[in-house]
């Protein structure tokens, strides 16, 4: 059946429920990508974020029905379902975020940027991103999901806030909040070789 | 504006409105927050090269594949399920259909056999010999009451019955109560109503009595 990539989300999940394989399909690549994004930002876990985009797409093979129109985007009921899932995850294993030491786990095929200048300049910068990474996993959930979203996804304030179902304003306020962890956190970083040296 | 007051703004990317030339003013006397503004572009564009660097991460095509297998396996299972529903109901349709003619057959049959049984000694009479046997006329005349006939040698014809429905009559020899001539549309002597009496019927082509004929009282 001939799908239009510019289908709606509830025409295609309307399709998919009555058996349409290739609207589910389109569905599925639609959203999987950020939805991955989000599962692993959160996560910290490869195999986890996997788990979770697979249990938010069980949830529309099994029970389409569950998503209300009136009650929002396709887009939003699947982040929602992801939210739960993912907070679930970090309910279980609340201090099971070992960041790896390069990227996210298993996941060493990140895409590296190239760089045109020296390999220590290189091997700085990336040096300085996966402690801003590993800043990020380590922000609370709540201020970690507005960061990822509005900061690392690049999504706007009113998307965010439809994704996680909360007020623009508490999207504000989490991100102000994050932002201020995180330069707090990099700051200290920043400041430990220094006090190392200077304690030499 | 304050250190405080800058700081506030900044992280706040200008969402509350932040004069650009107090903060310039602010970031040239005081070396802090000027520090604070470098660290933040800084890990703002760092921020920014995370999120580029990682827009094509996807999830693993396996995901997609255990999708896919899930919901063809769904669909196919409602599908089968679908049809065998289906089929079940024609097939308790067709149960009932057939019940229900077997049971009218039956019915049939069992009415037939019945008064059969009810007479050892049946003979098959053609319209002709009925004719012979001096069939009275059919239904009594208004005001005239219906007797059975005490000759033994005349039907009498029981209301409703059609002389013409004779063709293949068969007469049939029963000991009944003179009570359930009654049943017949005949008139009955109440006070002989529980006599025994020997009676031959008339039975038409469809099996009901068509006329009655004494053949000899007993009691």
């Amino acid at each position: 059946m001939h799908i239009d990539p510019q289908e709606r989300d509830e025409v295609l999940l309307w399709r998919s429920s009555s058996g349409d394989e290739g609207a589910f399909t389109e569905l599925y690549r639609r959203h999987q990508g950020p939805l991955f994004r989000f599962a692993l930002r959160m996560t910290g876990n490869a195999w986890a974020a996997e788990e979770i985009v697979q249990d938010v797409f069980m949830t529309l093979v099994r029970n389409p029905k569950k998503y209300e129109a009136e009650r929002g985007t396709v887009g939003a009921f699947l982040y929602g379902v992801a939210r739960n899932r993912i907070m679930k995850h970090l309910e279980r294993a609340p201090r099971d975020l070992q960041l790896p030491e390069h990227g996210y786990d298993s996941y060493g095929a990140l895409p590296q940027t190239i760089d045109l200048k020296t390999p220590a300049h290189s091997a700085e910068l990336t040096e300085r991103r996966e402690r801003v990474r590993a800043a990020v996993m380590e922000l609370p959930a709540e201020f970690r999901e507005a960061v990822v979203l509005c900061l690392l996804e690049e999504m706007s304030y009113e998307d965010a806030a439809r994704m996680l179902d909360c007020p623009i304003g508490t999207i504000r306020s989490r991100l102000y909040r994050g932002r201020a962890l995180l330069l707090a956190k990099l700051e200290i970083l920043r400041e430990v070789p220094k006090r190392a040296i200077a304690s030499r | 504006m304050t250190c405080e007051e800058f700081q506030l703004a900044t992280l706040d990317e200008g969402q509350r409105g932040m004069s650009l030339e107090a903060a310039r003013e602010h970031l040239v006397r005081c070396p802090d927050c000027a520090a604070f503004e470098r660290n933040w572009q800084e890990l703002r564009a760092q921020l920014q090269q995370i999120g580029v660097q990682e827009r094509e991460v996807q999830a693993p095509s396996r995901v997609e594949m255990r999708l896919r297998q899930e919901f063809r396996t769904k669909h196919k299972t409602m599908r089968a399920r679908r049809g065998a529903v289906i089929t079940a109901w024609a097939l308790a349709a067709a149960a009932i259909l057939i019940v229900t003619i077997a049971w009218s057959n039956w019915s049939h049959q069992k009415s037939s056999s019945v008064a059969k049984r009810m007479s050892p000694a049946k003979q098959s009479v053609s319209a002709a010999s009925l004719k012979a046997a001096n069939v009275a006329p059919a239904g009594p005349e208004l005001g005239e009451v219906l007797l059975a006939s005490n000759n033994s040698e005349e039907f009498t014809l029981l209301p409703a019955s059609m002389p013409g429905f004779l063709g293949d009559a068969t007469v049939v020899h029963v000991q009944m109560q003179r009570g359930a001539l009654g049943a017949l549309g005949l008139t009955v002597n109440e006070e002989h109503a529980g006599d025994w009496i020997d009676v031959d019927l008339l039975l038409g082509d469809d099996g009901q009595p068509q006329a009655v004929r004494l053949a000899q009282s007993t009691n």
